[in-house]
């Protein structure tokens, strides 16, 4: 591969399947919020093309706009053409992000975050260690002044929780009542030491649904921000390593067990894994085997055995009293894994859960994996606009089911001081069901 | 572009309203005539009527070029700015200032989405009627502009049938304020001059437009064909018995396979050669009557098969499908060129078969999806535009088409407009001084031709009028 060669620096054939009808435009976020045509899929498409026709530079303002696209995948639900947007905006950004032009300090920040961080768990512990202690000290304001608005993203960081909660999760949790099958949990990089409690109510959910839940103990991170944020070579290696620690958990017979995931935009990415080792035949065969049995937590509980066991649950119980709940789709699992109607169905099926439809559910809330820590000012303007969805349909609850879009509705209902939770789907079950019915094996 | 320009753009326009870097003004180099391509030398966005006049004025200081733009979704070259200068695009102008429902009107900024107009108005049981196939993402400025029709528009009309006033940015940037009621209306119909003008006599920042009551029962049906000729047969038939469905749409096979494979797929049966949608719409009476008529004159000329939508979901999903077609058919090839020209509705057949002879005659292939209700054909050419030897095929087909509908007794265009597209076609259809004419309409609104140059009036045709004495003779 010549890194001269401009062809090289985006998927040039994959661009040629946009037909410019501009069907894209309304659905996008950063396009609704500019009107800009470059920070439109189409435009974006655009520039990728004519910077492999030598049109353009792959200069400043050209990163500018790759880095501006949330990946959210709208586009993708709306394109007629099929254009893989999302594919295209990955692998344009890593193979500009060798040539971009970043100070030492952003080197070094992503190396750490993307090369160590996200890669050992002591070192995640140890950042929340030390987070915690710094939020609580009442430091991070310090620094986010100090940064200027660079820093704006440490203040709306979410705040740590304390040891207690980040605990990481059992290695084998057995089912609860007549047993119906097993299932292997990916714990996540992140999750157990912000979400630790998602974590651990998707696993009482499963056990009590009556799934055996076995957790990898050695497996970190699927590596889906890496493939987002142009780091193709770190995403290969954790999607080696993914595969290697899910073809471990098998059931009694030596099959590898079906991997459920509550994080929507890890089940996206380990959908597509193959995506991430390409020209590896061996492993793109394993890593499409692996995305043939990952199955998000709504689409498992809403098919088949697991959701027997969830009627099951739901059989037992009456409701006190209702409450009314709004769904947010997030974007991978709406746009990236076109389940719609699943968490919708659950949610309905809940007792004491009136859920109401929200104003643009199915628009990304600016979270976008870390490009609420990225570009924090621009994650608030897509934001903003569905806090007031959120008022106008007076739910006390708001669901959804990825970790980023919890934490950035919180940040963001914080700011608005809107009074409403945020639960994620397993959590909702958690509370309304499984507490409802005395919570079993806690 | 000269920095000063830009600096005093940006201080009426803020930094956001302004794109001069390259890789961001390249994205404005084409609409959807794709092989048709110039980056603009600067783009604005501006917000309100007073930002565009503003900036008008600057640009009307330093005698530069300038060109309208909507969404760009355009068919025609409309918004390619051949001969340089600032684009102006509508894209932050986006509200939907009043629906007056009373009066049934509703007044929107000019780069208020087509859709987003329906839906707003929908709260008030009313729609705008016109709904070109790009409804989702074209804007009513830009419908103003090319004074664009979509299927409905056989029963509503087309745009100019549904604005009602116009608030319009001039080139010199006084603002000419035609938003009375209609029916208030003195001397020249001015509005329904601007209407499809092309960007040539102005901008249009604000559009009151006619809302209609949404009717009652709206019945949508599917007739499923063996031949391509009959379906067209069949809508002349339609027309010769005087009903009034409210749209007629026909998609041949390969369109149906485009549609199909995508995530717009409505159901269209595969291995069909041709279906037709039509709608009626009214009181339960006059659509069940509309229907009962219709279905036998459809079956008689050998449709195999009528459905009816069941539900609204389906029917938006049939829908859909439709509008979505020209998308879907970059799963074909990278570039599509879509023909845009009118038939008299009786020779529909004969027209189709002639716009597939010349295609195929050229080694070239062609789907065919139209508005049949209107005559309005809409050939189109799949092709790769990185081909230059196959661009030349496609143009010459194109050009061959237009000629084929003309001689028909058709016309040049039934909704794209000429833009680019067709400037050398104009010819074909007017004489010297017809074009002449239009020119001096031209440049009582645009002296200095500074408005979208090279577009619908051909250079030449303009230059002999400048030359022409307007009372005769030769200066």
């Amino acid at each position: 591969m010549d890194p001269r060669d401009p062809q090289q620096l985006v998927d040039y054939v994959g661009s040629l399947d946009c037909i410019h009808c501009g069907l894209c435009l309304n659905t996008c976020p950063t396009y609704r919020l500019t009107g800009v045509e470059s920070s439109s899929p189409r435009g974006r498409i655009h520039m990728m093309r004519a910077l492999a026709e030598g049109a353009i530079e792959a200069d400043a303002d050209y990163a500018d706009e790759l880095d501006f696209c949330l990946l959210c995948r709208n586009c993708e639900t709306v394109c007629p053409s099929g254009v893989q947007f999302g594919h295209l905006m990955e692998h344009a950004r890593g193979a500009l992000e060798p040539r971009r032009d970043r100070t030492a300090f952003q080197r070094l920040g992503r190396r750490v975050g993307f090369d160590l961080l996200l890669r050992d768990r002591g070192a995640l512990r140890f950042v929340a260690v030390v987070g915690r202690a710094a939020q609580r000290a009442g430091l991070v304001g310090l620094a986010a002044r100090i940064a200027g608005p660079a820093g704006h993203g440490l203040r709306d960081a979410p705040s740590i929780p304390p040891a207690s909660e980040r605990t990481r999760l059992p290695v084998f949790t057995p089912a609860l009542g007549a047993r119906r099958g097993a299932v292997a949990l990916l714990e996540g990089c992140v999750m157990p030491e912000l979400l630790g409690a998602t974590n651990r109510a998707t696993v009482r959910v499963l056990a009590a649904c009556g799934f055996d839940v076995h957790v990898s103990r050695q497996h970190v991170c699927c590596g889906s921000l890496h493939a987002h944020n142009g780091e193709p070579a770190g995403a290969r290696a954790l999607a080696v390593e993914t595969i290697a620690a899910f073809d471990a958990l098998v059931d009694e017979a030596g099959a590898p067990l079906p991997l459920v995931v509550n994080s929507a935009g890890c089940g996206s990415h380990l959908k597509e894994l193959a995506h991430a080792v390409p020209g590896e035949p061996d492993h793109e065969r394993r890593a499409q085997a692996l995305s043939r049995r990952t199955l998000d937590l709504c689409e498992f509980l809403a098919r088949g055995a697991g959701a027997e066991g969830l009627a099951a649950l739901i059989a037992n119980v009456r409701a006190r009293d209702t409450v009314r709940v709004t769904w947010d789709d997030p974007c991978h699992l709406l746009h990236g894994q076109r389940i719609r109607r699943e968490p919708r169905d659950i949610l309905r099926r809940v007792p004491g859960v009136e859920l109401v439809e929200m104003e643009a559910a199915e628009s990304c809330c600016g979270s976008a994996g870390i490009y609420s820590l990225l570009r924090p000012d621009d994650a608030t303007r897509i934001l903003d606009p569905k806090l007031e969805a959120l008022r106008a349909t007076g739910a006390s609850v708001l669901v959804t089911a990825n970790p980023g879009c919890q934490l950035q509705w919180a940040a963001g209902i914080r700011r608005a001081g809107v009074g409403v939770r945020v639960l994620h789907v397993a959590e909702v079950i958690d509370e309304f069901v499984l507490s409802a019915a005395s919570r079993p094996g806690a | 572009m000269d920095a000063r320009v830009v600096e005093e753009l940006r201080a009426i326009l803020g930094h956001s309203g302004v794109l001069a870097e390259r890789a961001r003004r390249v994205t404005y180099e084409s609409d959807g005539l794709a092989f048709a391509r110039h980056v603009p030398e600067l783009v604005i966005l501006p917000r309100d009527t007073r930002e565009t006049a503003a900036a008008m004025r600057i640009l009307h200081t330093h005698g530069i070029p300038i060109v309208p733009r909507g969404a760009g979704t355009g068919l025609s070259g409309g918004a390619t700015p051949v001969a340089g200068g600032v684009v102006i695009g509508t894209a932050r102008m986006r509200d939907v200032l009043e629906i007056d429902a009373e009066n049934r009107c509703a007044r929107v900024q000019a780069g208020v989405v087509n859709v987003d107009l329906t839906h707003a108005a929908a709260e008030h049981g009313l729609f705008y009627a016109p709904d070109p196939s790009s409804q989702k993402a074209c804007t009513i400025g830009g419908n103003v502009g090319e004074n664009s029709g979509g299927p409905h528009c056989f029963r509503y009309g087309s745009t100019t049938r549904h604005v009602l006033g116009l608030v319009i940015v001039l080139p010199d940037g006084e603002v000419l304020d035609l938003s009375r009621p209609a029916v208030d209306a003195q001397g020249y119909d001015l509005v329904g001059l601007f209407v499809g003008s092309e960007g040539l006599f102005g901008i249009a920042t604000e559009i009151t437009v006619a809302l209609l009551p949404v009717p009652p029962v709206t019945v949508t049906m599917l007739a499923l064909f063996r031949d391509l000729d009959a379906a067209c047969d069949a809508v002349s038939d339609l027309i010769a018995a005087r009903l009034e469905p409210s749209a007629i749409e026909i998609l041949d096979e390969l369109t149906i396979e485009a549609v199909e494979s995508s995530v717009l797929a409505a159901g269209y049966p595969k291995g069909v050669k041709a279906v037709m949608l039509v709608e009626a719409e009214g009181s339960e009476a006059e659509v069940a009557a509309t229907v009962d008529a219709i279905e036998p004159l459809l079956v008689a000329r050998g449709a195999f098969d009528v459905r009816r939508a069941r539900d609204e979901a389906e029917r938006a999903r049939l829908w859909a499908g439709r509008k979505g077609a020209y998308g879907a058919m970059g799963r074909v090839a990278p570039d599509l060129y879509v023909c845009d020209a009118v038939v008299p509705r009786t020779k529909l057949r004969e027209l189709v078969r002639q716009t597939i002879a010349i295609c195929h005659a050229r080694g070239l292939r062609i789907a065919n999806v139209f508005h049949a209700g209107d005559g309005n054909l809409h050939p189109n050419i799949p092709y790769d535009r990185r081909n230059a030897e196959e661009l030349r095929r496609v143009l010459e087909a194109g050009d061959e088409i237009l000629k084929a509908c003309i001689a028909a007794g058709g016309s040049l265009t039934g909704e794209h407009g000429v833009g680019l597209e067709k400037i050398g076609a104009m010819e074909w259809m007017f004489t010297g001084p017809d074009l002449d004419a239009q020119c001096r309409v031209r440049d009582a609104w645009d002296p200095l031709r500074r408005m979208n140059p090279g577009k619908l009036l051909p250079v030449h045709a303009c230059r002999e009028t400048r030359t022409r004495d307007p009372r005769g003779g030769t200066r």
